[in-house]
């Protein structure tokens, strides 16, 4: 992570290029999401099998799926449904995974040593394949893709905030604040957290973006969000017996999965550079 | 002290490893005694191949299959799948012919006593079991006694109730007794369940069926293929094809690439109507539209407040367009019916209309029931796609007379746990595939929750009446009898799509009983002489195995299930080695680690820290798959089974025992490398997994491979050009081949390379038999559709850890020296970006090996993601609980592997991590 990081500052201009792409193609997401509660797109979604697999025209710009329901306006609803999915999830992550974090790195011994065993544990599942069994158990659904997904997340932050956590311990504005009487549980959150947050809103970004990539594995398998909510990955698993007839059905959800993913992980980059700097300069 | 350690050490490593060494001990016996049948078995089928060339032209056929069987034992599963194939093998004492008439098989004739309570079935003299075992009276008895048992599973005991005596009168003429007349036996004893099997090969039936049919049984590569011969001792007309192979096909998307590409001749019922407009146009094939015995329905639970109404559910039948449904869901194939009965049949009686499509009039009819505003019901689907389209449309239906409908979709095992079992649902859309499952609507407990005593009045009178004329009538009554009560929203008879190559003939049109038929099939014209390739190579016949089947033990054993059978493990040579070799690795690793740096304590704890975390993960997948909802005998036993039948299977299954004793059986197994038999396809788990690491383990270093050989020259350029536009340009493709999800990747690639230029097939996993190079070929998409990402990654982080080695001052001083850029960057800067390059590799190995279960969703690949995906479904809990723990320890030991790595090339780095 840290590698990846330190190699954009010899290359500031394309970083800044990658951010402002990362912004637009993430706005892009957003106003798709957004426009999806507008009742002409609710109109487009009504089922219509006269219609059905009729190609990008002027009256259906990406065309329509097999039940003839407009593939644009599908697409701006599976926005909707995917970045809820991977901000719950994310969210999740945070709420559990930063308070254990904190909790770890402020009280050290054998709290610190079950939280690190217990992440190993999460970190030893494949992730994919827990979500599976966690959705078969929970019934699919979108809350249940959270959960999944947000399972995975809580390591991926604890992780973060118990290293960071760590160093921040050891600083000297830490040390006057234990002279001044203040407690762990204080330091924690009035002083460490507070230095913490812009690591943190960087990985929340990514960890958004690999969300929306889950969220969509897991709809494409069945196990995601259930219909009539649309959703990128079932639209393109729908897509996959007609790919020879209909193509379009298989492009256009994928191309707007790619490119919100690459705009959360511009955004993300380009967040790390900018709020950041110490690990600019590190390298 | 030390020393101590280290052997402390050694020792919890081995432990550790215990399960891959036993495992493989056994597959290397396993392969000693295969290398031994199969060198008979060649000879037999050289033999046989011989005597077919002389007689007529040999010819084989290969027909897609949907749905992979569980196991081939047709009389202890009510598995579709199972009787597709099954019914080629075995017989029963009368069998259903292609109009649905009850015609002679096993029996050449029977008669009843006039009250209708005593049949005389006369055998058939001669018969044969393929294994060359005589039929006779004791034979049919046996089979009956066996079917009706009390702890029998065969899913159609319960109709056997009626029977109180099944008696040899001779060698060849066998009385069943009744306890009240039933009109129905002689089609009951031609259905799939009860067909006639012998002491000798029932328990193995399973994984080696033996029957008296037209064909028997020669191989099943699970996952791939099914393999039928001709039986040349067969009683009846010779089948004119020599071999049948039934390819599993288990995606639609793939069922389509396959028919095109001629791996496949055709499906006796393909999986997706969007496709048959298509294949229509194609000469190259014929599409037969037919019909089944599924009658696809809207079932209402009476027990549910509005459904209990009589107008509430006439008013949603009002509220349905059945060829709206039928355009929408089949794409136009289907008929529609009023009621619950084939139309292909004699008695049917068209009710399609009896309530014709009326919005208006549902929405009075709502109003006079009070509920002028409609009221809100969940519709829960099980997985057929068939479901879940005519779900979505009848969801829009219902809402527009203000029915609110929410949509549920479920597993298999969820809608039989808690729709069929339980009955706790208010609609549900389901296809009734049974023939004459009328009686279903007598049937206590049943999930519609419907009673009604004129209907069973009505039901004894056509069990009682044997007059054909007069029974027609009365089925006439029975149907407009559920019509006018409107138990359920019937939409339309299943349709059968045959489509297959336009010169076969001889297939079914119709499927009046399920099963895939091909005793009359052949090739018009010239016969092709298209002999499955490999084999005779491959055909690890079971039936060989005479002296195992000696030993097979009686039905009546209690405890667990039967014989694994001879299903050894057919993994490769190379394949084993290659497992034998991470053992192997792992201990030239850690004794290196302990030669070079004898820090035993840091070692001890990675290992004690290893096993601590196995032991957390299997007690939280154990746990897990606990709770999973759905129980893994009902799910096996299906929709006309017992609670005594389903009993008796939990009980051989080894659920019966407390939680805390099947966790620690589990895991004393485990160690020993015997992780227990699969529930659906009763084969040792531990055959399976070797089986699926076959496709996993190759797919999982091809992709490897591809990323390496992409990144590395890619990093390379990239850092050599550190900071130029070409470094950007890379670095930004990078990016974007990063946010490429690995799964539509999969599919551009079948789009551009299967569908577009036809390069490469679309999907599905031809088995190493027939070589390596079809095997490759078939990897490659997948493989690649893996490596992309990955190798995006691998790229960003060589050339970020190249470009920084290349700033440090040693290099500097080196180029000063006068080396090479070139030099400077492989010599120099190389070794030391290598490590956190093989922690990435190490980690993406494991994810590829574990996590590609997706990308082999979408190229229907039969690996180990697959295969825990398909047996959550199927609540094979046996299966996932293995694979999920085997696929943990291999994350956890590939990590442990790199930190062996780390402890041999840099001490350093050891000392910091403990």
């Amino acid at each position: 992570m840290s590698a990846a990081a330190s190699g954009s500052s010899p290359i500031a201009g394309a970083s800044r290029v990658g951010l402002g792409v990362g912004v637009v193609l993430t706005g892009l997401a957003l106003l798709a999401a957004a426009l999806s509660f507008t009742s002409a797109f609710d109109a487009g979604l009504a089922l219509n099998v006269d219609a059905r697999l009729a190609a990008p025209s002027g009256a259906h710009w990406l065309g329509t799926d097999s039940l003839g329901r407009d593939v644009f306006a599908a697409i701006a609803a599976g926005a909707r449904t995917s970045l809820l999915v991977a901000l719950g999830a994310v969210a999740l992550g945070m709420l559990v995974g930063v308070p254990l974090g904190l909790a770890g790195a402020a009280a050290g011994g054998w709290l610190d040593e079950s939280l690190a065993r217990a992440n190993d544990v999460v970190f030893a599942f494949p992730a994919l394949l827990l979500a599976v069994l966690l959705a078969a158990a929970l019934g699919p659904g979108a809350a249940t893709a959270v959960v999944a997904i947000g399972l995975f997340n809580v390591p991926v932050f604890a992780r973060l905030t118990r290293a960071g956590a760590l160093s921040l311990f050891t600083r000297d504005f830490v040390l006057a604040a234990r002279v001044a009487g203040k407690g762990s549980a204080r330091i924690a959150f009035e002083h460490v957290l507070p230095n913490l947050l812009p690591a943190l809103v960087v990985h929340a970004t990514i960890q958004l973006a690999l969300g929306i990539v889950a969220e969509a594995g897991l709809s494409y398998v069945g196990l995601g969000a259930q219909p009539p909510a649309p959703s990128w990955g079932r639209m393109l698993n729908e897509a996959q017996t007609l790919v020879g007839q209909a193509p379009w059905l298989a492009g256009f959800p994928g191309l707007a999965l790619a490119s919100t993913v690459l705009g959360l992980s511009l955004l993300g980059d380009g967040l790390r550079a900018r709020l950041d700097p110490r690990r600019r300069t590190r390298g | 002290m030390p020393a101590l350690a280290r052997t402390l050490t050694v020792a919890a490593l081995l432990c550790a490893l215990a399960p891959f060494a036993v495992r493989e001990t056994c597959a290397a016996d396993g392969a000693a005694r295969d290398v031994a049948s199969d060198a008979a078995v060649a000879n037999v089928e050289s033999g046989l191949r011989g005597v077919a060339r002389r007689t007529e032209t040999p010819s084989a056929l290969t027909l897609g299959l949907v749905l992979e069987p569980p196991h081939l034992d047709p009389t202890s599963t009510s598995a579709e799948a199972t009787q597709d194939i099954s019914v080629n093998v075995f017989e029963g004492l009368t069998r259903i012919a292609e109009d649905g008439t009850v015609r002679p098989a096993l029996a050449e004739s029977w008669e009843t006593s006039p009250d209708g309570t005593t049949w005389r079935f006369h055998l058939r003299n001669g018969v044969r079991f393929h294994d060359g075992a005589p039929l006779d009276a004791s034979t049919v008895v046996f089979a009956l006694e066996r079917a009706r048992a009390k702890d029998s599973v065969n899913p159609l005991r319960d109709l056997l109730k009626v029977v109180r005596a099944v008696v040899a009168e001779d060698a060849h003429t066998v009385r069943i007794e009744l306890d009240h007349p039933a009109g129905d036996l002689p089609t009951w004893l031609g259905w799939g369940n009860l067909v006639i099997v012998h002491p000798a090969s029932a328990p193995t039936n399973a994984q080696r069926p033996i029957g008296t049919g037209p064909f028997r049984f020669v191989e099943w590569r699970k996952g791939d293929a099914l393999v039928l011969a001709r039986n040349d001792a067969y009683w009846g007309p010779r089948p004119r094809l020599a071999r049948v192979t039934f390819r599993i096909v288990p995606d639609a998307s793939t069922a389509f690439a396959a028919l095109r590409a001629g791996d496949v001749d055709g499906f006796s019922n393909y999986p997706a109507p969007e496709n048959v407009a298509e294949l229509r146009q194609d000469p190259r094939f014929t599409v037969v539209a037919g019909s089944t015995e599924g009658e696809t329905l809207v079932a209402l639970n009476h027990g549910r407040r509005p459904l209990g109404d009589l107008r509430v559910r006439r008013a949603l039948s009002h509220a349905i367009d059945r060829r709206a449904v039928i355009a929408g869901a089949m794409y136009g194939y289907g008929t529609p019916i009023g009621s619950h009965f084939p139309p292909h049949h004699p008695a049917y009686v068209d009710l399609a209309d009896r309530y014709p499509y009326d919005p208006a009039r549902s929405r009075a009819l709502l109003a006079e029931a009070g509920y002028p505003r409609g009221f809100e019901l969940t519709l829960k689907l099980p997985p057929p796609p068939y479901a879940r389209r005519a779900g979505e449309i009848v969801a829009a239906q219902l809402a527009a007379v203000g029915v609110r409908v929410k949509i549920e979709n479920v597993e298999w095992a969820q809608w039989l746990e808690q729709v069929f079992k339980r009955r706790d649902y208010d609609l549900t859309i389901v296809a009734h595939t049974e023939p004459l499952d009328y009686d279903i609507y007598a049937r206590r407990d049943y999930y519609f929750a419907y009673r009604d005593a004129g209907y069973d009045a009505l039901l004894e009178r056509v069990q009682r009446s044997s007059d054909p004329a007069e029974r027609n009538a009365l089925l006439g009554d029975v149907q407009r009898k559920l019509a006018d009560d409107a138990v359920n929203v019937w939409l339309f008879q299943m349709p059968k799509l045959g489509v297959w190559r336009a010169d076969l003939r001889g297939l079914w049109r119709n499927a009046p009983v399920q099963g895939v038929n091909v005793a009359g099939a052949y090739f018009e014209g010239e016969g092709r002489a298209r002999d499955e390739a490999g084999g005779a190579g491959s055909g690890r016949a079971h039936e060989a195995g005479g002296a195992d089947s000696g030993r097979a033990h009686e039905s009546g054993a209690p405890g667990r299930i039967g014989e694994p059978g001879g299903t050894p493990a057919t993994a490769p040579a190379w394949l084993r080695a290659g497992l034998m070799g991470i053992p192997v690795i792992a201990l030239a690793l850690l004794v290196a680690a302990v030669r070079r740096h004898a820090d035993a304590r840091w070692l001890a704890g990675r290992a004690t820290s290893l096993v601590l975390t196995l032991l957390l993960a299997s007690l939280a997948i154990f746990v897990l798959v606990q709770v999973l909802p759905g129980d893994p005998a009902s799910y096996m036993m299906g929709l006309n089974a017992s609670p005594e039948a389903i009993a008796a299977l939990r009980a051989q299954y080894g659920l019966d025992v407390p939680a805390w004793r099947q966790y620690a059986d589990w895991i004393a197994g485990s160690v020993r490398g015997d992780f227990g038999l699969s529930y659906t396809y009763r084969v040792p788990v531990a055959d399976l997994v070797v089986e699926r690491l076959q496709v996993s383990l190759p797919l999982a270093l091809y992709a490897l491979a591809l990323a390496t050989l992409i990144a590395f020259p890619l990093g390379f350029w990239a850092a050599r050009r550190r900071d130029s536009w070409l470094d950007s340009a890379l670095m930004g493709a990078a990016q974007v081949g990063l946010a490429i999800p690995n799964f539509w990747l999969g599919l551009l690639l079948i789009l551009a390379f299967a569908v577009g230029l036809g390069w490469f097939g679309a999907g599905g996993f031809p088995g190493w038999s027939g070589g390596a190079g079809p095997a490759l070929r078939a990897l490659t998409l997948p493989a690649f559709a893996l490596a992309l990402p990955q190798a995006c990654i691998l790229s960003r982080v060589l050339r970020t850890e190249l470009g920084q080695a290349l700033d440090e001052d040693y290099v500097r001083t080196a180029r000063a020296k006068g080396v090479s850029e070139a030099d400077a960057l492989r010599r120099h800067a190389l070794p030391n970006a290598l490590i956190p390059v093989i922690t990435l590799l190490g980690l993406q190995f494991s994810f590829l090996l574990a996590g590609a279960i997706i990308v082999e969703t979408v190229f229907s690949l039969p690996g180990l993601g697959r295969l825990v995906f398909q047996a959550t479904a199927q609540r094979d809990l046996i299966v996932v609980r293995s694979v999920v723990l085997l696929l943990v320890l291999a994350v956890v030991f590939v990590n442990f592997l790199v930190e062996l790595t780390y402890a041999v090339v840099d001490p350093r780095l050891r000392r910091r991590s403990a």
